[in-house]
């Protein structure tokens, strides 16, 4: 009953207690480093990272576990991905609700001259406008990023659409599932889908410091990092076999021992029934307070399907005092503030002041929701008495 | 002179990838170090008898495993054994 933690979004918790478990494990037990010596410990370590790749392939629907590779977080993925991939010429076409992982990598790359961008402009539950997209390619563009889902309002992108829309345009798809992975059903194969990012410690309840990127055959990144992989040390340059050829440096293995659990949670919970589960948590926590005087709620209705997010603002009041009062006085956790996309709330029109951004996740049950919404009404009648 | 011959791999995922494949197999071979007079790389290789590597090699194909190199080396225990590389497909 007193999981008042609301801010899943930003990073899941608590994980499965397996997540814990396997983490230390790797540190006591399989702590050999991965790819280096012949021993028994690093071989331990090699089927660890294996074991995590090939559970990601499935959820993934990835033919080939080797095209996954192993990052820091979406951020990082998203990087390697965009500076892997674009080169001086390049068109990009993005949308508002990309989160600034994705803009500043961007911006970087206009700012040294490198590509040119087009952002698609999105309605005000965050939803891209197709029309523009299909008029915004050019002979020069080369990538197409789609914000799965927006950490701002829960929005998600019509996925399919956007990446037939690419492909009948030759150009490339890269799908930023930052807060997707684990929480919607994501098909690399079936979709087509040419590079997804993800982080591990959200949706994929793993630890912080673990991520992915998959890259479908055909594509070969130029790599953001170069260095020591174990294997082919004779060589002076990077390996080009993936998935080496993307990881250089010793690899955070306790953290992908707990990914690797996390991902099989979510196997063996079945990823509908935490939809199901994150769709009902919405959908009670938004009935409960869309009658609520002075309350202004952003994104998707109740029944639509979204990412489990809710974004809000109170009349006369301010979103980083309302969080202060929410964990002060109620123990309540959750994010307010722009949330590192600030095209996305010029889109819903909460910008600069943001919103309090509240993101239950697959623990929280609806007692957790009551308490929240009790503690809303308190501090509603403090602001208007 | 007894041989052993030794398949390597491009990258340590390859390898582990060839370990899981091969569990359920009855093929005898193990997965060691790379010996040293074979490459400077510090990666796993597999070990078998050379009646079977062309037999290995074959059903490893099935699962797009990339190969670096198929070796044949002399059983002469610790010393430095005399490496015969391998062109299977010839």
């Amino acid at each position: 009953m007193n999981n008042y933690y609301f801010d899943n979004a930003a990073t899941s918790w608590p994980k499965p207690e397996s997540v814990y478990k396997s983490a230390e494990n790797q540190m006591r037990n399989m702590f050999g480093n991965p790819g280096r010596s012949g021993h028994t410990r690093t071989l331990d370590a090699d089927r660890l990272l294996y074991k995590t790749r090939e559970a990601l392939a499935k959820l993934f629907n990835v033919k080939d576990p080797a095209r996954i590779v192993f990052t820091l977080n979406a951020t990082d993925s998203l990087n390697i991905a965009l500076k892997g991939f674009l080169t001086k010429g390049s068109h990009v076409i993005n949308t508002a609700m990309d989160h600034n992982s994705v803009l500043r990598p961007l911006g970087r790359l206009i700012k040294d001259g490198i590509i040119t961008t087009s952002t698609i402009p999105c309605s005000k539950t965050g939803v891209p406008d197709l029309g523009v997209l299909e008029s915004s390619y050019i002979p020069e563009t080369k990538l197409l990023i789609i914000n799965h889902a927006s950490n701002v309002t829960g929005t998600i992108a019509p996925l399919e659409d956007m990446i037939s829309s690419a492909h009948r345009h030759n150009v490339k798809v890269l799908v930023d599932a930052a807060q997707t992975a684990g929480t919607r059903n994501i098909n690399v194969e079936e979709t087509g889908i040419d590079m997804l990012a993800f982080t591990g410690h959200k949706g994929l309840l793993g630890p912080t410091g673990t991520g992915g990127l998959y890259v479908k055959p055909g594509i070969d990144l130029k790599p953001l990092r170069e260095g020591g992989t174990g294997s082919q040390s004779e060589l002076d340059i990077h390996p080009e076999s993936m998935p080496e050829r993307l990881e250089a440096g010793t690899m955070n293995s306790s953290g992908l021992a707990g990914l690797s659990e996390g991902v099989n949670y979510i196997l063996e919970t079945g990823i509908d029934n935490i939809i199901n589960h994150e769709h009902q948590l919405r959908e009670y926590l938004l009935k409960k307070i869309i009658d609520l005087p002075g309350v202004n709620i952003f994104g998707p209705s109740a029944e639509d399907e979204s990412s489990c997010i809710i974004s809000i603002t109170i009349d006369n009041a301010d979103c980083g005092e309302i969080g202060y009062i929410l964990e002060s006085n109620y123990k309540i956790l959750c994010r307010t503030g722009l949330h590192c996309a600030p095209l996305a709330h010029k889109a819903i029109g909460t910008f600069p002041e943001g919103t309090i951004r509240f993101s239950p996740g697959v623990f929280t049950q609806k007692e957790n929701i009551d308490y929240l919404v009790d503690a809303l009404k308190e501090i509603l009648n403090m602001i208007n008495n | 002179m007894a041989h052993r011959c030794y398949i390597t791999f491009p990258t340590t995922f390859y390898a582990i990838r060839v370990e899981s494949l091969l569990k359920d197999k009855t093929f005898n071979y193990k997965m060691v170090p790379v010996p040293r007079s074979i490459s400077s790389s510090c990666g796993t290789a597999l070990s078998c008898s050379c009646e079977i590597i062309n037999e290995i090699k074959i059903y490893l194909e099935n699962f797009n495993i990339e190969f670096e190199g198929f070796f044949r080396l002399e059983e002469i225990g610790l010393k430095t054994p005399s490496v015969e590389e391998l062109y299977l497909d010839e």
